[in-house]
């Protein structure tokens, strides 16, 4: 962790999610109004003292949505990328320890899911279970695991063949001591990076889902549905794009630059190189 | 440094090139009619094919209404008046109706328009092959005839009133060029020769279609030369191209035509905003299957505790009507006694009382044999039925009702739950038609999977008077038996009415000839009479 | 080499199979099917006609049976018609036994996605190669940190909000760019420069959008790429020859640095043909995005089905072909493919 925090982006990224995750935690304590109180007649008003960031189409008030949206926002994230990972890492876990026909059998199902577009898996599932943040949470991660496994396989594949498994394992080390001892603890840095680059992208899939209509059901804020509602009077209600937005691209990018730094700081290759 | 100095440049070189397009003349000073021109309108669908009967969409319909004409149509006043008919008669027994047809009518290609061609489209309508939803009403006609060029008579079984509304709709195709070709797939779907005031000109898939004075058109010339309706899916999209001028027609929301024009002076200068009687309404419907909702009572209360004049304000932003009855305010099939539930929160918890739903357990919501009012309200993906939602659910809330919404895409909305009659309850829209006959939405027999009494409602007044409204072809008796038919339907409240929104249009002020305020026909009826001032024209697009 | 080549070949079929089956399956577990949707609350539209239409289209037989004359079909690489109205094919142009030809959903989609596609491809590669070296060989100096921050960004930011801003602010407020749609007006009537120059206005945004997005994975490719390569011993050699070093960099560094490049490249061939649902509502492009969108929202069976099987195929063909590439391209991993 030190070696991160050295780096500069990283720490940038890590400040602005801490930021961010410590506002959505103390949401219920910062926002000034109810999230979801209705004032029909506040409808669309610029921000001003009352509202930071101004009220909504129903004249709700638009910073309060945010730091609530902000919990929905994030939970898509972690959870959605939490379940894309544990998939991942069971998977190529599998194929990359054992080999042989278990790998050939999953690695053609990556290519499988790979050849199916996303998107249109998302929508179907979401059809079928109807809109809500677990299920989309569930279909992200059940659609984005081919990676992860990818990833964790060709680790392992490597990793086997190094010395201290190799004589682990005829030291007759069972193949779970082996797995949970030796090679998992060695793959954990690229896992680490790519689920924090998960969830930056988890949080771009949860607005492009809102703005087919297909996000987090009303009347529950999230930042993907609040750019949404505001995608119509961009230059006019423009509090209403304008704080989601840059509240989205600041994690997606504080997401992405702690990623970087991660896997500047843990991998051997570049400390190397930064040596 | 070299690449912002790239990309400014760049920017430069495109901004030279750009179609500036300079405010013309004066916008508002006032001109005399004259021909010529081209108006730009964006739809956010492309039509599948121009014939109407075919195609079902709502796109189609808008371009096809340019090409096709019907035996009859509404006026500005939506009284019926002849369109290619010049005139009809009803008989004593009120089962035949002869159409007189105009003479000398033509087809685009110059060949003439006969009452063969009539008894084709009717034949084609009506043919199990052909696949058109809109069969029902056309298949009741037990003998269609033409027994000269001008005539064209249907008899049907019985009397039936709603027929010559039928007749307004039903658009004639021409028989020369679509015998012996497979209606469902034929070329003329995207090649069409109609009769009315526009012809096809060009269709490019994906991006637009352009129609083109007719000058065989059977009413006489429209003023305007050239209608293009580009296709633009996105209504954001389209309000950016209406703010740059890039097209001429647009509806509005409320918050684009309420908000945002008026601050705009920019654009307050160049666009004119008419106000129309909306041809739908909103409505949150119970399943009267599923209890609580098979009482009255509870109906009535959640019916009272819904503040429908927020729901105008909030989300229509005032443009709208409450309504009381399912027709066109100010038409005369609206019973003018009847009054929307009035917003009382305390009749509606008595109401619930007497249901038997109290909070007896203290967590703040009613319950009745230890079982909560909760239900959920199903909506489609459309903005102004989701607001609704969350307007409605706070004011059942505040009175003890716990609703959840859940918003569905359309497809799964009604496969999985509307077909099958899975749901409590949903917010919905109905059109409006302008024939009070509402058989298959009231009506009890029509609540088979698929048909459109999906809420179960039953009521054997209500349906008698269905029954005897489509016999009945005195429009006096007739406006009674509807007017009874909608007080029944308010007292019992299988559907609490929500809005009508108005239709809110934006036009360029470059079009002129607009009958402003609007009839009740809306400000449509006359299109063919707008004009476009020579120096108001389009630089960019030269007519032909 | 034919060996391996082959075999890939011959995995391609149970997998083609295994991804239509699949696809068929999730399609019809969302419930609804075209006769919900097309007329569906239009209160003349009878029920009888639905059905009529629903037998006509076999929808009222079991999924797998379904699925049966489906993969009949696509024996014959027949991609069928559409269900919508207008019947049209779904792939290519077919002639009737009037001799009228119907042009085919994806034909007409395809060009417009591809060309974008194409053309956001090349920009992203043109200013990726530069921004990947400049930050390797400024690695944790300002310029990396500005360089990487900006792909970050844009990455991060929301493309439909950033395109709506730049269509309001380029399309509306300086009237510079056009707002939406392919051809101008008037388009017909320009000579070739002119419809050259206006599609290039047309597409100006739609492709930066895109090639925004995809900026910083490959400018970080090429960065990291740079940066192994810079270390090895070769450079070090090739510096201590005291060769200038522009030539070190460029003639030797990114050479080598482009290699697994190529495989990315590969592996993007099948995202070529889709397009994205949301920019090109916004843009009013008719691509392939909406065109599955719509098929979907539709339940258009034929078109979705018709469109995954020509990506699931892409795809596996871009993979293989990447590998190849990569194989001839090293003659290191032309031994490691062949085990």
């Amino acid at each position: 962790m030190k070696a991160v925090l050295q780096n500069q982006l990283a720490r940038w990224g890590f400040a602005i999610i801490l930021t961010i995750l410590i506002l959505a935690l103390l949401a219920p304590l910062i926002a000034p109004y109810d999230p979801d109180a209705i004032d029909v007649k506040s409808i669309l008003l610029a921000p001003s003292s009352a509202h930071w960031m101004g009220t909504d189409g129903l004249g709700r008030d638009v910073f309060s949505r945010m730091l609530f949206g902000a919990r929905i926002s994030l939970l898509v994230g972690f959870v959605a990328v939490g379940i894309a990972t544990v998939i991942g890492v069971i998977l190529g876990a599998i194929a990359g320890f054992y080999r042989g026909w278990v790998d050939v059998l999953i690695m053609r199902l990556v290519d499988v899911m790979l050849s199916i577009p996303t998107f249109f898996l998302i929508l179907a599932v979401i059809a079928f279970l109807s809109p809500s943040i677990w299920n989309i949470m569930v279909v992200i991660g059940l659609t984005s695991w081919m990676g992860v496994t990818r990833l964790v396989r060709a680790e392992f594949l490597s990793l086997r063949e190094r010395e201290y498994v190799l004589s682990a394992q005829t030291l007759g080390a069972k193949n779970g001591r082996l797995i949970f001892r030796h090679l998992l603890p060695n793959s954990l840095t690229p896992i680490i990076v790519s689920f924090v680059l998960g969830v930056a992208s988890a949080v771009l899939v949860e607005s492009g889902l809102s703005f087919l209509g297909l996000g987090v059901q009303p009347p529950q804020a999230s930042w993907g549905n609040i750019l949404t509602d505001g995608k119509e009077y961009i230059e006019f209600a423009w509090w209403l794009s304008l704080f989601p937005g840059l509240a989205i691209l600041l994690t997606v990018l504080g997401y992405n630059l702690l990623g970087e730094g991660l896997r500047d700081a843990l991998d051997p290759r570049s400390a190397k190189i930064n040596a | 440094m070299p690449r912002a100095l790239c990309i400014g440049i760049l920017l430069a070189l495109l901004a030279a090139c750009g179609s500036n397009n300079a405010p013309p003349a004066n916008l508002d000073a006032a001109f005399p009619p004259e021909s010529g021109g081209t108006m730009v309108d964006a739809m956010s669908g492309e039509p599948s094919g121009l014939i109407p009967m075919i195609a079902g969409e709502s796109a189609a319909s808008a371009v096809a209404s340019h090409i096709f004409n019907s035996l009859l149509k509404y006026d500005r006043n939506l009284e019926l008046e002849g369109e290619l008919a010049k005139s009809w008669d009803v008989s004593p027994d009120q089962r035949t109706i002869t159409f007189h047809l105009k003479p000398d009518l033509k087809w685009a290609d110059g060949q003439a328009l006969t009452s063969e061609d009539v008894l084709f489209t009717w034949k084609l309508v009506t043919d199990d092959k052909t696949r058109t939803p809109y069969g029902a009403d056309y298949k009741l006609v037990e003998k269609a005839e033409a027994p000269d060029a001008l005539t064209f008579k249907v008899t049907y079984g019985q009397p039936y009133a709603p027929a010559l509304d039928s007749w307004a709709g039903l658009q004639v195709l021409p028989k020369h060029l679509l015998q012996g070709q497979d209606i469902n797939n034929t070329p003329f779907a995207r090649n069409p020769i109609g009769s009315s005031y526009y012809k096809l000109d060009e269709w490019k898939n994906g991006e637009r279609i352009s129609l083109v004075r007719n000058d065989h058109s059977v009413l006489g010339p429209p003023r305007i030369d050239r209608l293009v309706s580009r296709f633009i899916p996105d209504p954001a999209s389209q309000f950016l191209e209406l703010m740059a001028d890039n097209i001429d027609v647009m509806n509005l929301n409320p918050i684009q035509y309420a908000r945002i024009v008026p601050a705009r002076p920019q654009l307050n200068k160049r666009i004119a905003l008419y106000k129309e009687l909306g041809n739908g309404y909103t409505y949150l419907g119970f399943n009267l299957k599923h209890a609580p909702f098979d009482d009255v009572r509870v109906r009535r209360a959640i019916n009272y505790a819904i503040d429908k004049q927020e729901l105008i304000d909030g989300v229509l932003l005032g443009l709208g009507e409450p309504i009381a009855a399912p027709y066109k305010p100010g038409t005369r099939w609206v019973n003018p006694q009847l009054k929307p539930y009035p917003y009382d929160p305390n009749k509606a918890k008595q109401l619930l009382k007497e249901a038997g739903f109290e909070d007896h357990d203290g967590d703040g919501i009613l319950d009745r044999d230890g079982k909560p009012l909760s239900f959920e309200i199903l909506t489609n993906q459309n903005k102004q039925r989701e607001m609704s939602a969350v307007l409605i659910q706070r004011r059942l809330k505040e009175i003890g009702i716990d609703v959840k919404i859940r918003v569905l895409e359309w497809a799964s909305f009604l496969g999985r739950y509307i077909k099958t009659g899975d749901f409590d309850v949903v917010v919905l829209g109905w059109s409006l038609s302008l024939d009070p006959d509402q058989f298959s939405i009231w009506h009890s027999s029509q609540n088979k999977p698929g048909q459109f009494n999906f809420i179960n409602y039953n009521n054997p007044q209500v349906d008698k008077l269905l029954e005897q409204g489509r016999l009945e072809l005195d429009p006096d008796k007739r406006m009674k038996i509807y007017h009874e038919f909608s007080r029944l339907l308010l007292e019992d409240s299988p559907v609490v009415y929500l809005f009508e929104g108005y239709g809110l249009p934006a036009i360029s002020k470059r079009i002129r000839g607009i009958d402003n305020p609007a009839p009740p026909a809306g400000i449509g009826w006359n299109s063919e009479q707008w004009y476009i001032p020579t120096p108001l024209r389009r630089t960019e697009i030269s007519d032909r | 080499m034919m060996r391996y080549l082959l075999k890939r070949l011959f995995w391609m079929v149970p997998l083609l199979v295994g991804i239509s089956l699949i696809s068929f399956l999730i399609m019809h577990l969302a419930p609804g099917d075209i006769t919900t949707t097309e007329a569906a609350f239009n209160p003349k539209a009878s029920e009888e006609s639905r059905e009529k239409l629903r037998k006509l289209y076999h929808l009222d037989e079991p999924v797998i049976k379904q699925y049966g004359y489906w993969l009949e079909r696509m024996v014959k690489l027949d991609f069928g018609n559409s269900f919508a109205s207008h019947q049209r094919p779904v792939f290519w142009e077919k002639q009737d036994e009037h001799g009228n030809v119907q042009k085919g959903l994806i034909q007409d989609a395809l060009p417009v996605t591809l060309l974008i596609n194409v053309l956001s491809l090349v920009l992203i590669i043109v200013a990726a190669l530069p921004l990947g070296v400049l930050s390797a060989l400024y690695h944790n100096k300002p310029a990396d940190r500005g360089i990487t921050v900006f792909v970050f960004v844009g990455f991060a930011v929301p493309g439909f909000w950033l395109a709506l801003m730049m269509m309001y602010w380029l399309g509306v407020a300086h009237n510079w760019l056009p707002i939406s749609g392919l051809h101008s007006l008037g388009h017909e009537k320009m000579g070739w420069f002119g419809q050259l120059w206006d599609y290039f206005r047309h597409l100006a945004i739609p492709v930066f959008i895109s090639a925004l997005g995809g900026l910083a994975g490959i400018s970080l490719f090429v960065k990291n790429g740079m940066l192994d390569v810079l270390h090895q011993d070769y450079i070090t050699t090739a510096r201590a020859k005291g060769l200038p070093e522009n030539t070190v960099v460029y003639r030797h560094a990114l050479r080598n640095a482009m290699l697994p490049l190529i495989t990315l490249l590969g592996l993007s061939i099948p995202g070529l043909i889709g397009g994205s649902v949301i920019a090109e509502s916004l843009f009013a492009i008719p691509g392939m995005g909406k065109l599955f969108y719509d098929a979907v929202l539709m339940r258009d069976f034929p078109v979705i089905m018709g469109i995954l099987t020509i990506g699931a195929a892409l795809t596996l063909v871009g993979n293989l072909l990447a590998d190849v590439a990569y194989a001839w391209a090293d003659p290191r991993v032309r031994r490691g493919v062949m085990h």
